[in-house]
């Protein structure tokens, strides 16, 4: 039996490529291709969730395609981390597809929605083969098709705006593979492997001689993976390919596409290179302040925006900064509390991005002036959105609070008090751009003026899909303790 | 069995709260007499838990030893929720009548009710960060009250209320931060956490507690982070009588109280002097607070600068760090919550029954308002601190505090300040009782003290200044015991 559940990751894999991604084309019928995709996303979860157990109970696992081991084969690493994400990805993506579900014909022709779906399971088969790879070059692979995935689900609403914004991402994507690309050709002439852990030993072994190819390497990696991650720098093209993305894709781009690289990047650093070489190569104090001013800037950029779907892709740049933050500091509790947070912001920001669709798609409005008073047409939906804002403005127990507090522990144990004013910052800074959507939505007479009040809420069974993304955004938080011990067995340094 | 007993008094709010939210369950006609129940029937819980407090902690969760949620019911905490439950009683009673003309009944006593849910978490939680978590869901459960009316007036003053409490909370939790990471423990314990004063990095501990202490000190009204409690003014009256009273200044006093004494102790702070950094401040929130309130002619403004000099009184004696000035502080933080709250009720009676908000205005309605001005009168003796009102009893407390601690200095302020409390509450009584009216003819008389409803709290009040005041043993007695415990 333990054989088989081994097999698992692949099967979810194979499955969504070749019955999501490939077969289902070949069906006429436009409803039977988005059933057949729900269910196939369904039972991705449930594999998922299979090998969750498994590797709670029996620890990690390797797989290997066709019984070849590295470095002649490819190897899939499961361990804790590889399935928290998966579980995560797949959990988001099923709950996306089950609400778009319902509401995807209203942002996208009719004929497109089955391209839509076919999408989706090619763009969680790359983003989960990113997660469970030990090979470079087969993650590069992965990487390219996530990108190529995730510029169909933002063309897929064919707007001027969208071919405009999907371009843009694909130029600066291209950008970023070259980089990784030139990174593993560098890597491989030095240490003639491909396969994660191979490289490390030839790197280990030849570290002094060759310390500046390493240094170049490395950068290039970081690089490369950071524009795709957006991190602050490098993140011009997140807000345009979100804001005009349809909102499950939104949800799906900010919640997945962007956490994909960063695991792959973690890989990078903690498996290829190893401790010692990123610890001395200074190559973390510059993620450190890359993440820092992403906090901060992608929180002021975020404070200035008229759209509502703008403001929370800035959101995002800057809870990207979180992560890159906690890659920063170099210490075990850092690097657990960025994979923490890829998990929780995942959650957090994806349903973030589903109820601010449901406004738009209710009212017809974007702007954010136009959603005051939204909380009495859609008081759930807004209920909904205001506990994920919550969550990142850090209101204690929900996720987005653990992150910064284990954050702010994190820096003081590596020594850096000061970095908590910038995690305090970022926090208020939040605070100070989504407490005036709540509570205009709320409250306030003048918002209510020369409004007609009939009830645009959703049918609830619309909005389950959204519930149930928050309840497990808020048991993430409830439950931190045990989800960052499970991360910490199996972090990789 | 006993467990759920004990946090009775956390749930049953937040259950009526929901149910109140809708008009099905609780229909128009039966939703005072709900929420009287509720006050009620939650008071009998706040009693029971208190008294059976024997058990010692109940936890909620535990997660790590960290995200520890748990109540703990010591002397401190009885005291404060016996004196917010029976409050909450009285400021419901009053409300019932008064929020007839603010409208959305509704929604005010959702939030009315929750809030209480609340500061009893505030009273009962047995660490810091689980009074930290309902410190957050306090002000985001006091807002929709600040801002009732929701005129344009009301958001803005709302703004600033929570922008004044998130920045409070940024402090609070950057002293956590750094007090977790050195203590790894923040139970509250009376006298201080165990080894905190072994800890070597003794500007580091400074750092943390000057930190948590300006940032609790920001719904404690402490100079420089006062000015939303005066915006805060646009709230229904029994609104602002609740905010000063007890829900958020008081909570911000208590948690002050908890900190200082159940997680530094009073030996660390003195070691580490850390009083000495917020005297000044604290001397100027007494002194700023009087001789702003002298110049304010509208009457709830004029009544919100005089919290922010009483409450400074509590924050000194908190700052004594010695028996007499704790206890002074809060025999003070009990009477004023009395006091205080009989001043807004009866400037709330008089804009209800007339309409006037300002001090010019009520020339000569003590005549008409026989009964308010006269419980105004007491609580005015009673805040400027004349036997043989409550509020005597307290500063008396305070300056032997003063000598202790052998500061005369303070002894001068007290007095300084309780004078200029005679200057600013004398003269409404005397406008109200000695001046001639406007429009008033000889011998024109019309009663204009408010219904039953408001006007039997209010007189319920000034007996209990005035008992108080005659006998103070009963919380003295109760008091000594936290003292015995922190010192």
């Amino acid at each position: 039996m333990s054989r088989i559940i081994e097999l698992f990751p692949f099967i979810t894999i194979l499955l969504l490529l070749i019955f999501g991604a490939f077969l289902t084309p070949l069906i006429k019928k436009k409803s039977s291709i988005v059933r057949t995709n729900i269910a196939i996303n369904i039972i991705t979860m449930m594999m998922n969730l299979v090998t969750l157990v498994y590797v709670n109970n029996y620890g990690t696992f390797i797989f290997k395609f066709g019984h070849y081991g590295s470095p002649f084969g490819i190897i899939f690493h499961i361990g804790p981390v590889e399935v928290a994400i998966a579980m995560m990805f797949s959990f988001v993506i099923t709950m996306v597809s089950w609400y778009s579900f319902y509401s995807i014909e209203k942002e996208i022709e009719e004929k497109r929605v089955g391209f839509y779906y076919i999408l989706n399971s090619l763009l969680l088969a790359s983003l989960l083969g990113i997660v469970y790879t030990y090979d470079v070059f087969n993650g590069y692979v992965f990487l390219e098709l996530s990108t190529l995935a995730a510029c169909g689900i933002i063309i897929v609403k064919d707007k001027k705006e969208n071919i405009k914004a999907a371009i843009k991402y694909l130029m600066l994507s291209t950008l970023g593979s070259g980089l990784v690309l030139m990174g593993i050709a560098f890597i491989y002439s030095i240490s003639g492997h491909l396969s994660m852990e191979y490289i490390h030993e030839a790197i280990v072994a030849s570290s002094l001689a060759k310390e500046n190819l390493l240094l170049i390497s490395i950068v290039l990696f970081s690089i490369g993976l950071g524009i795709k991650s957006a991190m602050f720098p490098m993140h011009v093209w997140l807000p345009d390919a979100h804001t005009t993305a349809p909102s499950p894709s939104s949800a799906i781009l900010s919640g997945l596409v962007i956490k994909a690289p960063v695991i792959f990047l973690i890989k990078i650093y903690y498996v290829v290179y190893g401790f010692e070489f990123v610890n001395s190569s200074r190559i973390l104090q510059l993620m450190l302040i890359f993440g820092g001013t992403g906090m901060i800037m992608g929180s002021l950029f975020a404070r200035r925006q008229k759209y509502l779907k703008r403001l929370i892709a800035y959101s995002s740049v800057a809870q990207m900064g979180y992560i890159f933050f906690g890659i920063g500091l170099g210490n075990e509790l850092g690097l657990i509390m960025a994979i923490y947070h890829i998990l929780a912001h995942g959650l957090t920001k994806s349903s973030l991005f589903l109820s601010a669709g449901s406004f738009i798609e209710q009212t017809g409005f974007k702007k954010i002036e136009d959603f005051k008073g939204i909380g009495k047409e859609m008081p759930v939906t807004l209920g909904i959105f205001t506990l994920s804002a919550l969550s990142l403005i850090g209101i204690p127990v929900l996720p987005g609070f653990i992150s910064k507090w284990n954050l702010a522990l994190a820096s003081i144990d590596s020594g850096m008090i000061y970095l908590l004013i910038v995690i305090l910052l970022s926090s208020l800074l939040n605070a100070v751009y989504y407490f005036p959507i709540i509570i205009n939505g709320y409250f306030g007479e003048d918002n209510l003026d020369g409004k007609v009040f009939k009830s645009k809420s959703k049918p609830i069974k619309e909005l389950i899909p959204v519930i149930l993304l928050t309840l497990a955004m808020i048991a993430i938080g409830f439950m931190s303790g045990p989800v960052i011990e499970f991360i910490r067995s199996g972090i990789y340094m | 069995m006993k467990n759920i007993l004990v946090i009775l008094p956390l749930i049953l709010p937040i259950i009526s709260a929901v149910a109140i939210s809708s008009s099905k369950i609780i229909k128009d006609k039966y939703l005072k007499l709900f929420v009287a129940a509720v006050v009620f029937l939650n008071f009998a819980f706040i009693v029971n838990a208190n008294i059976f407090s024997d058990l010692e902690i109940i936890h909620v969760i535990t997660v790590n030893e960290f995200l520890d949620i748990y109540f703990h019911i010591d002397q401190l905490g009885k005291l404060f929720s016996y004196m917010a439950g029976f409050l909450w009683i009285l400021t419901s009673f009053y409300s019932f009548e008064y929020m007839k003309h603010e409208g959305k009944e509704r929604r005010y006593y959702v939030f009315f009710i929750l809030t209480f849910a609340m500061i009893m978490g505030i009273s009962y939680s047995g660490n810091l960060f689980t009074l930290y978590i309902y410190y957050e869901l306090l002000t985001l459960s006091t807002f929709p009250l600040v801002i009732h009316a929701d005129s344009k007036e009301a958001l803005q003053s709302g703004k600033k209320y929570i922008i004044y409490s998130f920045v409070g909370a940024t402090f609070i939790i950057f002293g956590m931060m750094i007090l977790f990471s050195i203590s790894g423990n923040m139970n509250f314990i009376g006298g201080g956490i165990k080894g905190i004063g072994e800890y070597s990095d003794k500007t580091l501990l400074l750092i943390s507690f000057l930190s948590m202490f300006l940032g609790f000190g920001v719904k404690a009204a402490m100079v420089p982070f006062h000015s939303w409690l005066p915006a805060a003014m646009v709230a229904p009256t029994p609104v602002s009588a609740l905010l000063h009273a007890v829900a958020v200044v008081k909570s911000g006093i208590f948690a002050l109280t908890r900190m200082t004494y159940y997680i530094y102790g009073p030996m660390l702070i003195k070691e580490l002097n850390g009083d000495d950094y917020l005297i000044p401040l604290v001397i100027a929130t007494i002194v700023m607070g009087s001789i702003i309130a002298l110049h304010q002619d509208h009457l709830k403004k004029r009544l919100a600068y005089s919290t922010i000099s009483q409450l400074g009184y509590i924050i000194l004696g908190i700052l004594m760090l010695n028996p007499n000035g704790l206890a002074g502080a809060l025999m003070h933080m009990i009477n004023h919550a009395f006091i205080k709250i009989t001043l807004f009720f009866v400037v709330g009676s008089i804009t209800y029954m007339t309409g006037k908000k300002y001090i010019h205005e009520i020339n000569g309605l003590g005549k008409h308002m026989n009964k308010s001005f006269i419980a105004f009168f007491i609580a005015s003796v009673s805040l400027v601190g004349i036997p043989p009102t409550n509020g005597f009893v307290s500063k008396w407390m305070l300056g032997l505090g003063a000598m202790e601690a052998n500061q005369v200095l303070y002894i001068v302020i007290l007095l300084f300040s309780a004078f200029l409390t005679a200057a600013y509450l004398f003269p409404v009584v005397i406008a109200g009782f000695f001046r001639r009216g406007d429009d008033e003819k000889e011998g024109d008389r019309k009663e204009l003290d408010p219904p039953r409803l408001m006007m039997v709290p209010i007189i319920m009040l000034s007996v209990i200044i005035i008992l108080l005041g005659l006998f103070p043993n009963l919380v003295i007695n109760f008091i000594d015991v936290i003292i015995v415990d922190v010192f």
